[in-house]
């Protein structure tokens, strides 16, 4: 008995289960077996979509700038950016991060192109294949053009510092910038390479069409001073595409008309970015942000449908109050689509492009143009006298137009030179210890590099105003 | 009895060994005990001879010996003592207590009991005294003050909310750092305790440095807590004990003042910029108004908790069995409505088995109940939110009537408190309501008709066989679980505050629907720990003592998660799902016109469901060896390997070596009659910390699977893994002393310790624009904890038949000094929370701040100073923050008291105490934010603003706004306390009253109080509360208890 017993005992003493210790995750996917097929690089691709957050952008155009005030129920919320801190600390990094993981995640999907298996003989497959990794070609490029946008050294000179243009999935590395003409190729180079790629039948406004690498390439060429590719690419745009009229403005931001929309990042129940809570408690109302004096003025002095789209009538104007409600949704829930492209735009892109090469009568009937369409009328354009004066009213309309929409920072940013005029809020918008403005030479119009980045890349070279 | 017996058999020898030698004489003397009391019966032996004799009842002897010859006094308990008679014919010896046979034993990792003296690892123990009968629900929470070197810290004033144990520093950034706690040789979840029967504990063993540490391997790191429940005596008849316990629970004082409802609104009218409710009031509307209203909402919020508890236990032993059974209710009320724990929990403890084989087995079962309040630390909380009811004593407007007209207490808010769009009060004011004004009303409407309940259900099990084959050889295995299963269930009723402002932007809907929320959670944790051991001992030649043990060891847990939320609640059917509104329910705001598609689906029930599962697999030794109980030496070696880690970096081997040196034993000292025991400790050991904060799947780079963009699946990678990751290492040296002096009167022991904590996890900064994130979590740095530590215990009177008096004092220290050594970042630091920093070469949790200044005189403008020292109106942490040394964990704590009995009386009393430990004071700050004031109650410090030039006040400007985002180091306040944690006075009831009862054969009364004072700077109900920043935390309360224990 006791020699079975101890031989019993001693087998079990050295059953090394050590195949138990392998214990796989069950509510994720692991890395090395995620991408097999088609499907799972589709499904990859809308991780890229996913990973953008464009809600920092908006909410940076509008609060750090003179569209917003303090609002009535502030209990400290966006403090900073009302008080216009810009530093290596504080407001820099979020479009930085971001749009590097959105490039890092379509990096991941055109590295695992490479792997996955899917019938080359097929060519519905073959151009399902292209679609995807064309989309994130255009994603890529959409990315780092956004990251130019705000620490490119300097839009208009090709010398100065670009960005870090990123194109593998890499575990660590410390790069340097490239310079700024360089960063503009290798968007161009990712755009031609995405025009090649996405299918022309792509019609989906929520996805990267053709439509959409044209925009961007407008966007970038006015931003760089290529105004005349800004006004050709813009023009392609307009020919495609009818202006909105006042009910399907109206519906484009309370619902879902897509009329003058060419690219809108899709909320859903269960997926939505919930732009109003970045001015408002969505919970339970009440605005720790509110909408300027000055832009309030100016939209009821427009008169137009974009007073009513903006401005939230159930304010309390007679206590300070002035909502913004450009992302109203309904049922309480806030369910918006961020319409990144629109139509109107590509207008104001024209008008400006033209502006800037000194065809004033053009951009004044680009500019007459979207005014028409929101206010339902056809008055005449009118006559500027100088450029000056063309651009001053361009900024203005981009203002009425696109405010909430992700520009007006980056406007004043690059019309203060010429206007020689940088942000200027209204006295009754900077009260409660909030700042008035930010001169034109101010180090704050271009974005350092963020002390993460410094921390970790010792080889990044900072913006010359932030040394 | 066994004085007859001895006398007897000396008798005998007398009569059958004659003796006699030439030149015997007769030695006469006395035998005393230490204290100079005689001893009776003791054996006075000639030494190699069996002549004998015995001390009478004064002590004293008479006996024959030559002067060559020896004499051997001997009695039990007693060391014995020989003394050479040369030419003396007196010989009075005095016998010291044996300590070795009196001695204490303790609980060590894997080698079961040993005595004290046997021990060669830093070890404190807590006995079952020390932890019985406290109206304290979770036992990690009892320990505060009881042990050198652990840092107890509560987290929560919710009854059987868990403790922060941190046991001689930190030992972790991101991981965990709380020890790994053992109860009955069964490695359990540390995350709550409430559940568990504190008064089944028989003893609690705190291994705290690397020799204990190491034989727990890879979950050792942070120390362990070994946990011994009671077990029946063998050969003892059946002991009924029935104990209760009654007691009222209150919270401390807030230790702020607020304003009145005069004082608020002259100030709002006189002094605080822009238009509040006080400025449109004349002075005698104001008089008026706070004539009629001064509410003190703490009172309304707050209460008198109740708690109860009766125990019952049965005890039993037979010659070849022996049983433990307790059953327990208890039940807590905290001190603020709806918070509550109640459990019942079962435990059998038998132990069975003869000399060859023995076998034991341990079921522990409980259920408990917690109803929550919504206080900062439950769910997703803040603290700051609406209906935290200790955000209510601070905010709430004064002025603002708590009642209905019909006297009734108004749960659902005023006109005034912005309830109401009307002063009839008939329509709803969906934005207000729950708003900031409301907050009382919005916390009474929660704690009223919502509902945060947790059932949980807990099985802590095991049993163990032994098996000798002979004195040498012997194998045993023990199995143990631990399962934990709960169930949440929240709910937000339809017609409470929180229901229904789900829609107060779209009111609208609550036409056609009802509102509310019903979350439920069904969490299983279920592990066991099953291991097997064969063991070898020997003695060689009586002095040499070797043993060894060789274990392997497997633990599996597996973890399920899941459960539902659903919307629209019909208030008849609360609690079920048949009053769940439809999902595919849908609201068109304006159904006439269809073109504009705003259909939203507010209904859509979330559902969700998660599995993780852990295992660790381990082969290990211990041994050791001992010469003649003066020396003796211990090794432990450990590998584990993690199913946490990827297969190449998954085993890890940690090993220790201890060492001891009983010096008492030693020849030398025999004539230090001063020193009862003398050791020497010397430890170096190694011990991994596996839960290092990256889940339990470090090392596989997972992508997220869960749909995304559009509702469409997706994959993306969410963050960097570092695949070659591994569990952080802690190796620590320990040098220790314990003594026990003057017969044991002054015990104690002193400590050394160096502690390095090698490959902690944490962020490793990556560049974003190369690697598309910001950092990957991996092995990067390195921490030290050093420190000394002091445990004394002395008796001033030992109580006995010849003292009244029995006054025991004791004192626990630590020092622990942390020091960040390396943290692999350009930067040197890493942001904390709360504006503290992990910056190499200061202590983990340093604050970084810009210093405040105090206010310009001129301007009433906030003055701060720059990094230089050089005064500055500009707030910019980054660029003028300095290290303000100063930081979150405690340098010094520990615990003191006394134990006075008196013939039947006693009086315990504990002091715990924390020094040098800061934290942010956000509570404090947000009394004093101007840009509230309009809104909130505000602290009666802000009548002292500034207000003209040449003010001289610590308060700016009002017209400054708010300032709390920018008060650099103005709310950091020394959370350092002294409280008297409990005290209890007792009295046992004479035995000779018990026999006469001839039911009881012990009875002992009490009353005790809980938390009743605490000394400390700190402004707020309790210093103690919040991790770095405190925010309307929930506080420990004052308990006042009385008890009753019945032995039959």
């Amino acid at each position: 008995m006791k020699k079975y017993l101890i031989i019993i005992f001693v087998s079990a003493f050295f059953i090394s289960c050590e195949d138990n210790l392998d214990r796989i995750p069950v509510d994720s996917l692991v890395a090395e077996t995620a991408y097999q097929n088609l499907e799972d690089l589709d499904q990859g691709l809308n991780g890229v979509y996913t990973g953008l957050n464009l809600n920092n952008t908006i909410e940076f155009n509008s609060i750090f700038t003179d569209n917003c005030k303090i609002g009535t129920n502030n209990g400290g919320q966006a403090l900073n950016l009302l008080n216009q801190i810009l530093n290596t600390q504080t407001n820099s990094a979020g479009i930085w991060n971001n749009r590097y993981q959105v490039a890092n995640r379509a990096n991941r999907i055109l590295a695992a192109s490479e792997i996955i298996s899917y019938d080359v003989n097929d060519q519905s497959q073959v151009n399902q294949f292209e679609n995807i990794i064309g989309q994130a070609y255009a994603l890529r490029a959409f990315s780092h053009f956004e990251i130019l946008t705000y620490y490119g050294e300097d839009l208009l000179d090709p010398t100065s510092l670009g960005i870090v243009y990123q194109t593998e999935v890499n575990q660590e590395g410390q790069p340097l910038r490239l310079t700024m003409g360089e960063s503009i190729q290798a968007i161009l180079d990712d755009l031609d390479l995405a025009e090649s790629l996405v299918s022309n039948n792509q019609t989906n406004k929520s996805l990267v069409t053709q439509d959409f690498i044209t925009f961007v390439r407008a966007r970038l060429a006015l931003y760089t001073g290529d105004y005349p590719e800004a006004q050709a690419r813009a023009t392609d745009i307009i020919n495609n595409y009818t202006l909105a009229n006042q009910t399907q403005y109206q519906a484009m931001f309370s619902g879902t008309d897509r009329t003058e929309v060419i690219f809108a990042y899709e909320a859903r129940q269960g997926f939505n970015r919930n732009i109003a809570n970045l001015w408002i408690f969505t919970g339970t109302g009440g605005n720790f942000v509110g909408m300027s004096n000055e832009l309030f003025d100016e939209l009821a002095a427009a008169g137009d449908v974009r007073f009513a789209v903006n401005f939230n009538p159930d304010s309390d104007l007679g206590a300070g109050e002035i909502g913004i409600n450009k992302y109203p949704g309904s049922g309480g829930q806030f369910i918006n689509d961020f319409k990144v492209m629109r139509a109107s735009e590509a207008y104001l892109i024209r008008a400006e492009a033209y502006a800037r090469q000194n065809e004033l009568i053009l951009a004044a009937d680009d500019v007459q143009a979207v005014k028409n369409a929101r206010s339902g009328s056809s008055a005449p354009s009118a006559a500027y006298t100088s450029a000056n004066e063309a651009l001053r009213a361009i900024l203005s309309e981009r203002r009425l137009e696109l405010c909430f929409e992700g520009h007006r920072y980056i406007d004043i940013k690059r019309y203060r030179l010429d206007l020689n005029e940088g942000l200027e809020r209204d006295p009754r918008d900077c009260e409660g210890n909030i700042p008035c403005n930010i001169p034109v030479n101010d180090r704050r119009w271009t974005f350092p590099i963020p002390q993460g980045e410094l921390n970790a890349n010792t080889n990044i070279q900072q913006n010359p105003e932030w040394l | 009895m066994r004085t007859k017996f001895s006398g007897i058999l000396t008798l005998l020898l007398a009569f059958v060994v004659q003796v006699t030698f030439a030149q015997t004489q007769t030695v006469t003397g006395s035998v005393t005990d230490g204290d100079g009391l005689p001893i009776p019966g003791v054996n006075i032996i000639v030494k190699g001879t069996s002549t004998g004799t015995q001390s009478d009842f004064d002590g004293n002897y008479s006996i024959e010996a030559s002067s060559e010859q020896t004499l051997v006094f001997k009695y039990i308990g007693y060391k014995t003592k020989e003394v050479k008679v040369g030419n003396q014919s007196t010989i009075n010896v005095s016998l010291k207590v044996d300590t070795e046979e009196l001695e204490a034993v303790t609980v060590t990792a894997y080698r079961g009991i040993l005595k004290d003296s046997d021990v060669s690892s830093a070890i404190s123990t807590v006995k079952s005294k020390s932890i019985e009968q406290v109206p304290i629900a979770s036992v990690d929470q009892v320990l505060q003050g009881n042990v050198a070197g652990a840092n107890i810290r509560v987290t929560s004033g919710q009854p059987g909310a868990a403790a922060q144990t941190i046991i001689r520093g930190r030992t972790s950034l991101s991981g965990n750092t709380q020890p790994l706690y053992v109860i009955d040789g069964v490695p359990v979840s540390e995350d709550n305790f409430r559940s568990l029967n504190a008064n089944d504990i028989a003893d609690i063993s705190v291994l705290k440095d690397g020799a204990g540490a190491a034989a727990y391997g890879s979950r050792g790191a942070a120390g362990v807590i070994l946990i011994t429940t009671k077990r029946g005596k063998r050969n003892s008849g059946l002991k009924i004990q029935y104990r209760s316990l009654l007691g009222s629970s209150e919270n401390p004082s807030s230790n702020v003042e607020m304003m009145n409802s005069r004082q608020l609104l002259t100030f709002q009218k006189n002094l605080l910029p822009g238009a509040q409710f006080g400025d449109g009031l004349s002075d005698a509307e104001i008089d008026a108004l706070s004539t009629q209203n001064n509410t003190n909402w703490a009172d309304i919020l707050f209460r008198k908790g109740r708690t109860e508890s009766h125990e019952l236990v049965l005890q039993q032993g037979g010659e070849n069995l022996s049983s433990y059974t307790s059953l327990q209710y208890f039940e807590q009320e905290g001190t603020t409505l709806r918070s509550k724990l109640q459990r019942f929990s079962f435990r059998n403890n038998l132990e069975g088995g003869n000399d060859k084989f023995s076998y034991g087995t341990n079921i522990n079962l409980n259920y408990s109940k917690s109803n929550f309040v919504v206080d900062a630390t439950r769910g997703g909380n803040t603290g700051g939110d609406l209906d935290n009811p200790f955000i209510t004593p601070f905010v709430s407007l004064p002025y603002l009537n708590p009642y209905n007209p019909d006297g009734s207490l108004n749960k659902f808010g005023t006109f005034r408190s912005g309830a109401y769009l009307d002063q009839a009060q008939t329509q709803i004011n969906y934005d207000g309501v729950a708003g900031f004004q409301n907050t009382p009303f919005i916390a009474l409407n929660t704690a009223e008709f919502n509902t945060d309940v947790e059932n949980e259900l807990r099985i802590v099990g095991g049993g163990n066989l032994n098996y000798k084959f002979n004195d040498n050889w012997s194998i045993g295995g023990t199995l143990g679980l631990d399962y934990i299963q709960f169930q949440n269930l929240a709910i937000d009723a339809p017609e409470s505050i929180r229901g229904f402002s789900r829609f107060a932007t779209q009111p609208e809907i609550l036409d056609d629907f009802n509102g509310g929320t019903q979350f439920e959670n069904f969490f299983r944790d279920f592990s066991f720990n099953t291991n097997a051991r064969i063991s070898y001992n020997n003695l060689f030649d009586e002095k040499h003592k070797v043993y060894a043990d060789v274990l392997t060891e497997y633990y599996y847990s597996n973890i399920q998660n899941g459960g539902f939320q659903a919307f629209g609640l019909n208030p008849k059917l609360p609690g079920s799902g048949s009053g769940f509104t439809d999902g595919a329910a849908f609201f068109d705001p304006d159904p006439e016109n269809p073109t504009i598609d705003d259909r939203t689906y507010p209904f859509i029930p979330n559902a969700f469901s998660s599995e993780i599962e852990e295992a660790l697999l381990s082969y290990f030794t211990t041994f050791g060896y001992s010469y003649d109980n003066k020396y003796g030496v211990d090794f432990t070696v450990r590998r584990d390997g993690s199913s946490r880690f990827n297969e190449d970096y998954r085993w890890g081997t940690f090993f220790s070596a201890s060492g001891r040196w009983n010096i008492d034993r030693e020849a030398f000292m025999d004539d230090v009659d001063f020193v009862s025991s003398l050791k020497l400790r010397a430890s170096y050991g190694e011990a991994g910390n596996r839960s290092i904060g990256a889940g339990f799947y470090a090392g596989f780079q997972t992508l997220s699977g869960t749909p995304g963009y559009r509702n469409d699946l997706q994959i993306s990678a969410a963050s960097l893994a570092d695949e070659q990751v591994q569990w952080e290492t802690t190796k620590q040296t320990n040098i220790g002393v314990d003594f026990g002096l003057f017969d044991n009167k002054l015990t104690g022991a002193v400590d050394v310790y160096q502690k390095d904590t090698e490959d902690l996890f944490f962020a490793r900064a990556l560049s974003a624009a190369a690697t598309g994130f910001t950092s990957t979590s991996t092995n990067v740095g390195d921490m030290r904890n050093s420190g000394v530590e002091l445990q004394v215990s002395y008796d001033l009177f030992r109580q006995s038949s010849t003292s009244d008096w029995g006054v025991n004092i004791f004192f626990n220290g630590a020092y622990n000094e942390n020091e960040v050594l390396n943290i692999e970042n350009e930067a040197g630091f890493v942001e904390g929370g709360s504006s503290a920093r992990i910056q190499e070469g200061r202590r983990a949790f340093t604050y970084f701040m810009q210093r405040w200044a105090g206010v310009d005189p001129a301007n009433g403008q906030p003055l701060y100073l720059d990094a230089e020292g050089n005064l500055t109106t500009e707030y910019d942490r980054a660029a003028n923050g300095v290290y303000v040394d100063k930081q979150f964990d405690p340098v010094f704590q520990g615990g003191f008291g006394t134990s006075v009995s008196w013939k039947n009386f006693s009086l315990d009393a504990l002091f715990s105490y924390q020094y040098d430990t800061w934290k942010v004071n956000s509570t404090y700050a947000l009394t004093e934010d101007a840009s509230l004031a309009g809104l909130l109650n505000v602290n009666t410090s802000m009548l002292d603003s500034w207000q003209e030039p040449g003010d001289v006040t610590s308060m700016p400007g009002l017209q400054y706004g708010g300032l709390r985002g920018q008060a650099g180091d103005r709310y950091l306040e020394d959370a350092s306390f002294l409280r008297l944690r409990n005290l209890t006075i007792a009295y046992n009831v004479d035995s000779e009253i018990l026999e006469k009862t001839k039911v009881f054969s012990g009875a002992r009364v009490y009353v005790q109080g809980t938390n009743l004072l605490t000394w400390t700077e700190w402004r707020g109900f309790d210093p103690e509360i919040g991790e770095l920043g405190e925010f309307f935390n929930y506080p420990t309360p004052r308990v006042y208890s009385v008890g009753l224990d019945l032995t039959f």
